[in-house]
């Protein structure tokens, strides 16, 4: 009987001190788009590296998919009956989050935008105020991605060029899709952009345009995916109607199918964002704030093509932080 | 010759009890009405004799062999057929398929494919079927869902005589129809007693129950009421022990 | 004189009809809908009218049309399938993981996406007839759980990628000009269409689909043969995703997103009832044809995504529609 009421005590006062200890660590919370998805795995394991090397605590949360705008906003606001510290939030759209994040603002809570995926001005016009906005810039990539292109296939090359943008109104695939074209225009201008279609992020999609345009225009020079798995799908087709010498195929993302791919001498390249950076400069970033430090409003964490050359190699220094 | 022994069959469903230990014995080449108020355990009674319901206690034997166990086409192989007030027709399929349901002849299509449902035996067999019942029919290519209730009716019948049944059962066949198709079911009626096969008639209509049969059993509350030669009994004494007045 | 012609052109026409319905199996309208969007496409894009483009299109519908296949089954039977498209998904992964995660021989990845997709669908169906809780609920909770899995399989739910060469050639191979996938589709709607349309089977599902009560008093199983239409169903999302994985190289656990509307449109557009009784195998397939070349004439033509997605709803509405007016008008005839 003692013993038990000494197990009893003794664990409702761990229990209690754990809990203290806990009030005492600032606790930042993190709201994600969702983990079905090694972009945000790495964003992920970026935080916890961030969050280890700063010292502080935080709790992560998602959603079932990146369509799921809603329960995102939803689970924005549970969040925030806990009292983060900092609310560091990768919204789904540029609106969806605004309601949680101006209440987020009511209780002093800091909020900072992951992967830039609000935009400025509708938060400001909201009256939602942002610490700072931190992610790679997507028209830079597409950007990249064309000065790529350009290099590799020679500034007076001439051909048809294919453009797959991702799902219809997406904000991310229509940014990386119009740097491509915008920067081609300049950089190659004798390289013509023919098609500009939705792939909807969906592989087979994009294996079915890729044949369409093939059809059409037999002598394709270019593909530009506005993520990895399209470009890969284009790939198989690529190679299935013997094309793979012809055509340069560039994808976004650098996930770790795309490097794969590459070393077999497949994809020629991938604009890899370098999401563990951005989560771990998200994370590094908010220790300034909090502690009353200034901080750009908007930070751009630098994207790097690789290549089969890059690879192999591996002499990059931001290599590492590509997962 | 007893065809049909039913013997202390119990169902209920739920807390309800529908049955109540029911005895009724069936002889061959003989038409019995089956009467009662609604609710009286009528079409439950002869869907444990189907198949299509299970029963809770007794036991109902058929030429002799015990039905415990048996699936409803497992019955109607041995000669069990029912004709359903809502006529279990499936409305999009054509006049054949409907026949032939649950029992499609098969042949080898060119010699080496199995399996394949003979469909110009059956369209012949139907055909031969709904003229031997004397009925017309527009088209047996259309879906039944397209004919009129009477010609529905017929589609129902064909299907019951087609495969040489022992027992037939039908559950309000005159119900929905005019007065010269109503006429012409009393008379398939007695031609199906001449050709030896036992009738069980479930209807409403007491006139057409004194027109045909050798014999009216009454199901009330779950139990036989009475069990009455038709020739020795009237009208009013059925309707008595109906709603129970004796 | 000139009723009298009239009455016979409405004659001829409807014995057409009768025959394309009873005979070939396909409606007559669809055929048409079919052909009127291939004539506008050959007027709008001289590229679209070719051998080359014809095996295109039949690529492009084969994972669909394998999906339109189980979906035609379930619909005829009266019920439904929604976990086509996460089952497709799941079989992929299932596949792609036994052989390039485990490095198992390279079969292991058709047999794994076969039997994960009979296997999700045998779970179907077992809960359907076994708990009476509507396919619709059933399928919907299959649908998240065989998009959880897949996604859990998947290492950081990323795609595993670079499968065995044999596996890759299911999906880009080319025996006699002609790519794998379209003659996976090919002969998996043939064996269909027997089954549907001849066998025993077939009418049972029909049967079961147009009145299940009538099909139980007949003695047919209904709750067996439910339980084997799920399965096949499940077995033909796990062909797609065979067929999906193969021709993108990987094993893709977000393969197959909302592919089981896609399929049952196809299906409806083709003539079967979404309420049972009526399937046809052919006319799904006429019905993922319709929705493949007009999808391919509009990459062909390069129409931007948004004017995409409002020319796909109006001919899934306008097939429908001359689909509908045709039977009102039986109807009332």
């Amino acid at each position: 009987m003692t013993k038990l009421k000494t197990v009893l005590l003794a664990s409702v006062l761990i229990a209690f001190g754990s809990a203290a200890a806990a009030a005492d660590k600032p606790i930042y919370g993190v709201l994600m788009k969702t983990l079905a998805n090694p972009f945000w795995g790495a964003m992920e394991q970026g935080v916890k590296a961030g969050a280890k090397a700063a010292g502080v605590e935080y709790y992560l949360q998602a959603v079932e998919s990146d369509q799921a705008a809603e329960p995102q906003l939803n689970t924005c606001n549970t969040m925030l009956e806990k009292k983060p510290a900092v609310m560091i939030t990768a919204a789904i759209n540029s609106t969806i989050l605004l309601p949680c994040l101006k209440r987020a603002n009511e209780m002093k809570i800091p909020v900072v935008d992951l992967d830039n995926n609000l935009d400025p001005k509708v938060t400001k016009d909201a009256g939602v105020n942002i610490a700072f906005h931190i992610g790679s810039n997507n028209e830079t990539a597409g950007a990249q991605g064309a000065d790529y292109v350009a290099k590799k296939v020679g500034k007076d090359a001439k051909g048809p060029v294919l453009v797959i943008e991702g799902l219809s109104g997406n904000i991310t695939g229509q940014r990386r899709a119009k740097g491509f074209a915008e920067e081609l225009k300049k950089v190659a201008p004798g390289l013509e952009v023919v098609a500009s279609l939705p792939g909807d992020w969906d592989r087979g999609k994009a294996a079915n345009i890729t044949n369409d345009i093939l059809t059409k225009y037999p002598d394709l020079k270019v593909i530009f995916a506005a993520n990895d798995g399209m470009a890969l799908g284009a790939v198989e087709t690529v190679f299935a109607a013997n094309k793979g010498k012809q055509v340069t195929i560039v994808g976004v993302d650098g996930n770790s199918d795309a490097v794969k791919s590459i070393k077999a001498g497949r994809l020629t390249a991938s604009v890899a964002q370098l999401p563990y950076l951005v989560g771990k400069q998200a994370v590094e970033n908010v220790k300034k704030v909090v502690a009353g430090g200034k901080v750009d409003e908007v930070i751009y964490v630098p994207t790097l093509v690789l290549t089969k050359d890059v690879l192999e190699k591996g002499t990059e220094p931001m290599l590492k932080y590509v997962k | 010759m007893t065809l049909l022994e039913v013997k202390a069959v119990a169902k209920h469903f739920g807390a309800v009890q529908v049955l109540n230990g029911v005895d009724l014995t069936i002889e061959a080449g003989t038409v019995t009405g089956l009467v009662g108020d609604n609710g009286a355990g009528k079409s439950t009674l002869m869907k444990t004799i189907t198949g299509l319901y299970g029963t809770d206690g007794g036991e109902i034997r058929f030429d002799g062999k015990p039905m415990t166990g048996l699936n409803p086409g497992q019955r109607r192989a041995l000669g069990i057929e029912m004709i359903y007030q809502d006529l279990a027709l499936a409305r999009q399929q054509d006049v054949a398929a409907n026949i032939f349901l649950g029992r499609e002849p098969v042949k080898w299509a060119f010699g080496i494919l199995p399996g394949f449902v003979d469909k110009a035996k059956m369209d012949a067999d139907a055909r031969k079927m709904i003229d031997r019942l004397g009925a017309r029919i527009p088209s047996i290519h259309r879906p039944v869902g397209m004919f009129s209730g009477g010609q529905q009716q017929t589609v129902a019948i064909a299907r019951a005589l087609t495969f040489n049944p022992k027992l037939v059962i039908m559950d309000e066949p005159t119900a929905a129809l005019a007065v010269r198709e109503v006429e012409s079911v009393l008379k398939l009626i007695r031609q199906m007693r001449d050709e030896g096969i036992a009738v069980i008639l479930i209807s409403h209509r007491l006139n057409d129950v004194f027109e045909v049969t050798d014999r009216i059993v009454v199901l009330r509350q779950g139990r036989i009421e009475a069990d009455l030669q038709t020739g020795k009994t009237q009208m009013r004494e059925v309707v008595g022990y109906i709603v129970g007045a004796h | 004189m000139t009723a009298i012609d009239t009455a016979g052109r409405g004659d001829a026409w409807r014995r057409l009809q009768f025959f394309f319905d009873s005979k070939v199996h396909v409606r007559l309208e669809s055929l048409i809908v079919l052909a009127l969007l291939c004539v506008a496409m050959t007027v709008l894009s001289p590229y679209f009218l070719s051998v080359s483009n014809f095996l295109n299109i039949l690529l492009a519908t084969s994972t669909i049309g394998v999906l339109a296949i189980g979906a035609t089954l379930i619909l005829s039977s009266a019920g439904l399938d929604l976990s086509l498209g996460s089952v497709l998904g799941l079989s992929g992964v299932a596949g792609a993981y036994l052989s390039v995660e485990l490095e198992w021989p390279w079969f292991m990845a058709i047999i794994g996406a076969l039997g994960s997709g009979a296997l999700a669908g045998y779970i179907n169906g077992q809960l359907i007839t076994r708990t009476r809780i509507p396919a619709f609920i059933v399928t919907l909770g299959m649908l998240g759980i065989a998009r959880g899995v897949a996604l859990i399989i998947a290492p950081n739910g990323g795609a595993i990628y670079g499968l065995p060469d044999i596996v890759v050639y299911l999906g880009q191979g080319r025996p006699f000009g002609v790519p794998t996938p379209v003659v996976i589709l090919v002969l998996t709607a043939l064996i269909a269409h027997y089954v549907l349309a001849y066998s025993r089977f077939g009418m049972h599902t029909l049967a079961m689909g147009d009145n299940e009560g009538a099909a139980r008093a007949t003695g047919i199983p209904v709750e067996r043969l439910r339980r084997e239409l799920y399965a096949i169903s499940g077995l033909l999302a796990g062909l797609a995703g065979l067929i999906f994985m193969a021709r993108v190289n990987a094993g893709d656990p977000t393969a197959g997103y909302t592919y089981e509307l896609t399929a049952i449109t196809a299906t409806i557009i083709g003539g079967t009832s979404l309420f049972g009784g009526r399937g046809s195998i052919l006319g799904a397939l006429v019905g993922a044809l319709i929705m493949g070349v007009l999808q391919n004439g509009l990459n062909l033509l390069a129409v931007q995504s948004y004017y995409q997605q409002i020319a796909i709803g109006a001919v899934l509405i306008i097939a429908v529609y001359i689909d509908q007016l045709q039977s009102e008008r039986e109807r009332k005839s």
